[in-house]
């Protein structure tokens, strides 16, 4: 693991009972690196990222954020479990994640959205939290908005006070899972020109999408899901003019 | 017409129930501090119950769930006489230190039993909110960080609050309504005075329909409060508002 290291999945297994969902997947991400992960329903793209989280416990296989590993012990059913969920916590607050459906915290503002893990998990300041959280609303576009209750924005709103939210934490790593598949076609552009921005500044990306555009153009590197193992993976360039495997070429003319 | 003539055609004595309306605002007096006492006390202790059922604690969440099964069961009235009549047949309270402020007098008797009669519906009530805290907010929040503590108390418990209030504005009527339980065991409430003045007296309505209109000004000034509350409180649920047709509803230039 070289020193750029900021993301780094070892051999991940996941099951659901009996149903093997993630079987042996292994990632890195250098800083700087957009991860696109292609593949269709059902492959296990959101449970891949929601195991880096720790939103599912993997079975098996290792977690390391920017060389720090993830420690898991087993519990006395054999069962493996985080050995110190502070640990865990500490490492989720590095990691912002940015959901297909939002889940902004519906009774707070925009603003408060935004404040939340700044004060109630950094502890930073206030005021210079507010600053913070002030600019990253300009840098989404929505600095009009701050006062309102998310149930009163659009969808593309929505999903961009979700950026700024996540970007509040200062993340050493963003994952997004399908950000723009909740929206209305015509919304869709708003949240990827925020992704492409942020891709620019040199954010450390893993992205679920179906937005082929957005994989082609943006990620140094596309990895391709099938039945939970890393079908095909390279840049973009090679993957999309030149499929090496029959299941991405089924999947790309699917998705054409 | 004058008022005398305009009070002869009402067919009560207005001019007792006016010569005992200071009785009445004592009454109202022990209606209210018996009421929101008990608000105000089974509101805290059904708050931990609820996390405690919601999160399926091992131990405390069946006993709760005993606890709130048997006070939800069983009608306010019975758990009122049960506490005032019936723990004064254990010799072992009677010579308790409990005995002497507190379980010989109706007063505290009443407080008892209505607090943790409110407690046992507001536990589950508020149970119900959280558990219906949706699920993305809740991984949002553990995505972002939060402690377990720290997420119920910033996430959860906020939004489940907001959603209780119109099931908690019920409950508060309820148990205003059932405080009349209080004027069986001695105690001077609304209703206790009510009561008072029809013996008294040998009438049939005056204490009554007195009583009855009290207790509606009361129901009235709580719906106010919590109309109030909701505005405030339950704002972010309302939905966004559509454009205002304006083409549609503007008159026609044509005529
Ligand atoms: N909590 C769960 N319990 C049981 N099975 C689950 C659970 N979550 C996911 N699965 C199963 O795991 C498989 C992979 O699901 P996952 O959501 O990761 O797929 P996906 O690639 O993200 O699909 P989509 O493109 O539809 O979002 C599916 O078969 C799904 O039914
Ligand atoms: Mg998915």
């Amino acid at each position: 693991m070289t020193a750029n290291s900021a993301l780094k999945i070892d051999n991940l297994h996941k099951s659901f009972g009996p149903h093997q969902v993630i079987k042996g997947v292994s990632m890195e991400a250098q800083k700087g690196d957009v991860i696109a992960i292609l593949g269709a329903s059902g492959s296990g793209k959101s449970t891949f990222l929601r195991c880096i989280n720790l939103l599912e416990t993997p079975n098996s296989g290792d977690v390391y954020l920017g060389g720090e590993k993830i420690r898991m012990r087993k519990n006395r059913h054999g069962e493996t479990i985080p050995a110190d969920i502070r640990q865990v916590e500490r490492m989720r607050a590095r990691l912002a994640m940015v959901f297909q459906g939002f889940n902004l915290w519906s009774h707070m503002t925009v603003m408060e959205n935004v404040l939340e893990g700044p004060l109630y998990v950094q502890g930073i300041p206030k005021s210079e939290a507010r600053d913070k959280a002030q600019a990253l609303l300009a840098k989404v576009g929505l600095s009009d908005r701050a006062d309102y209750y998310p149930a009163h924005l659009s969808g593309g709103q929505q999903q961009r006070v979700a950026i700024a939210r996540a970007l509040a934490m200062d993340p050493d790593v963003m994952l997004f899972d399908e950000p723009t598949s909740a929206l209305d076609p015509e919304l869709v552009g708003e949240v990827l020109s925020v992704m492409r921005d942020l891709a620019e500044e040199g954010r450390t990306m893993l992205v679920v999408t179906h937005e082929m555009g957005f994989a082609r153009d943006v990620s140094s590197k596309t990895v391709f899901l099938h039945q939970g193992e890393i079908c095909e993976e390279g840049p973009p360039s090679q993957l999309f003019t030149n499929p090496e495997t029959e299941q991405f070429r089924a999947f790309l003319s699917r998705m054409n | 017409m004058s008022v005398e003539q305009l009070l002869a055609y009402i067919p009560l004595d207005v001019a007792l129930i006016a010569a005992n309306f200071d009785r009445f605002l004592w009454g109202v007096w022990m209606t209210l501090n018996l009421t929101f006492l008990a608000l105000l006390i089974g509101g805290i202790i059904a708050i931990p119950m609820a996390i405690a059922r919601a999160s399926n604690h091992r131990l405390w969440n069946p006993v709760i769930w005993g606890y709130t099964y048997v006070f939800r069961g069983t009608p306010l009235l019975v758990q009122t006489y049960l506490i005032y009549y019936g723990l004064g047949q254990f010799t072992v309270v009677r010579d308790s230190w409990l005995w002497d402020p507190i379980l010989s007098s109706a007063w505290w008797c009443a407080l008892i039993a209505f607090t943790l009669n409110t407690a046992a519906y507001t536990t589950e009530l508020l149970r119900g909110a959280i558990i219906d805290t949706p699920k993305g907010e809740v991984e949002a929040a553990i995505a972002t960080g939060h402690s377990y503590r720290s997420r119920m108390r910033r996430i959860i418990l906020p939004s489940a609050f907001r959603r209780a209030i119109p099931a908690y504005s019920n409950e508060v009527i309820f148990m205003l309504h059932g405080s009349v339980v209080a004027s069986t065991i001695t105690l001077q409430d609304i209703l206790g005075v009510g009561r008072w003045l029809n013996g008294r007296y040998y009438l049939a309505y005056e204490g009554f329909i007195t009583a009855a209109l009290l207790y509606f000004i009361i129901v009235f000034a709580i719906t106010r409060v919590f109309r109030w509350i909701e505005r405030r409180y339950l704002r972010h649920l309302t939905r966004r508002s559509e454009p205002t047709p304006s083409v549609e509803l503007a008159p026609s230039p044509i005529r």
